[in-house]
């Protein structure tokens, strides 16, 4: 399934200023996006198994990338 | 008329950037030397105009609009978004507004229903091979977008139509330029997915072997391995578009590098027009 909002999120931080302000304050940038609570908390936690039946596998991929995670880590996570 | 003087393809990937100061130094030599005889092969066709076939990796579209296949019609085409394609030395890429309007007209004559875009960006899938092929003088560059990260996909039997539809439009286009194709991407990856990092070693032999067989048995073995040779593999839609443009006789193997360190089977094929 495709979960358009966190899609959209992902896709968004491609930006490197909107980048900026999630690694800053994530729950501000949350906040515009209309995202179900149990997405939201997984976004947060890093829940990568959950968030990856929810959106593209490349967006997937920016989003840890943004957050500064390696990639070790997060195929790491995805296999948890 | 214009005329297809050249058909190439090469691997692309982030970490061919973000990682080349650590690749192995035999593997990076050998990788860097792929792309630098494909830039030479390239130029010695002394192309007007290079067609560059590749997905966009969600730099121009989203999920309100996939399109299957874009074409680049505009007069200029921007350099990649990606911030850490800063160093990229183009900014803006000359496109040809009237190759690129005609393969739309041709497109639509003859069943074909393809998106176009005045305005693209031509992000790393394009740009890595461009910057990589060290060409003094960069060709204009028209761009087609073609589907091959979000399901579904164009089929790969479309994909060879698609080539043979280019040299069509290129053959019937009245000005007496000179044209390549260039496809990117493939072979074996796997990105943002548990198999992140792998490499099919076998596959790709087996479709750069295949690449060289009837097209039938080829399309038959990609729509059977793909769903399980790593999401990045898809991109070899890019590839039979080259191929069919070419007549689909196979390429000649200018390399094969699988490289752990950029994650990506990397592989430079030229093929005979």
């Amino acid at each position: 399934m495709r979960d358009y909002w966190l899609s959209k999120l992902f896709f968004d931080l491609q930006s490197p200023a909107l980048a900026a302000q999630f690694r800053a304050d994530p729950q501000a940038v949350l906040k515009n996006y209309p995202l179900e609570e149990r997405v939201k908390r997984a976004v947060l936690e890093h829940d990568a198994p959950f968030l990856a039946q929810r959106t593209n596998a490349y967006l997937l991929r920016y989003y840890f990338f943004t957050i500064g995670m390696k990639d070790a880590e997060f195929v790491q996570r995805l296999n948890g | 008329m214009a005329s297809l003087v050249g058909a190439f393809a090469a691997s692309h990937g982030p970490l061919i950037v973000r990682e080349w100061d650590n690749v192995p130094p035999a593997q990076k030599k050998r990788m860097a030397e792929g792309f630098r005889e494909l830039g030479r092969r390239v130029a010695a066709t002394e192309p007007d105009v290079l067609i560059a076939v590749s997905p966009d990796h969600w730099s121009n579209f989203f999920l309100d609009n996939v399109p299957s296949i874009c074409v680049g019609v505009g007069e200029v085409n921007e350099g990649p978004p990606e911030p850490w394609m800063k160093a990229f030395p183009h900014r803006e890429i000359p496109g040809h507004a009237g190759l690129g309007m005609h393969l739309v007209k041709t497109a639509l004559a003859q069943g074909f229903e393809p998106s176009y875009s005045h305005r693209l960006k031509l992000d790393h899938g394009i740009c890595i091979p461009l910057w990589r092929m060290e060409m003094e003088k960069l060709p204009r560059i028209v761009p087609i977008l073609l589907n091959s990260i979000e399901e579904p996909m164009p089929s790969l039997a479309r994909c060879a139509e698609w080539g043979r539809l280019l040299r069509r439009a290129i053959e019937s286009y009245p000005e007496p330029l000179r044209v390549a194709i260039l496809g990117t991407g493939g072979l074996s990856h796997s990105i943002g997915e548990k198999t992140m990092g792998a490499i099919y070693e076998d596959f790709d032999q087996e479709t750069i072997r295949r690449f060289g067989g009837a097209e039938q048995e080829l399309i038959r073995y990609l729509d059977e391995k793909l769903p399980t040779h790593g999401n990045g593999s898809e991109e070899v839609r890019n590839w039979l578009v080259a191929h069919a443009a070419a007549g689909s006789r196979g390429f000649e193997l200018v390399d094969y590098v699988p490289v752990p360190k950029v994650i990506v089977g990397c592989a430079f094929a030229a093929w005979r027009v």
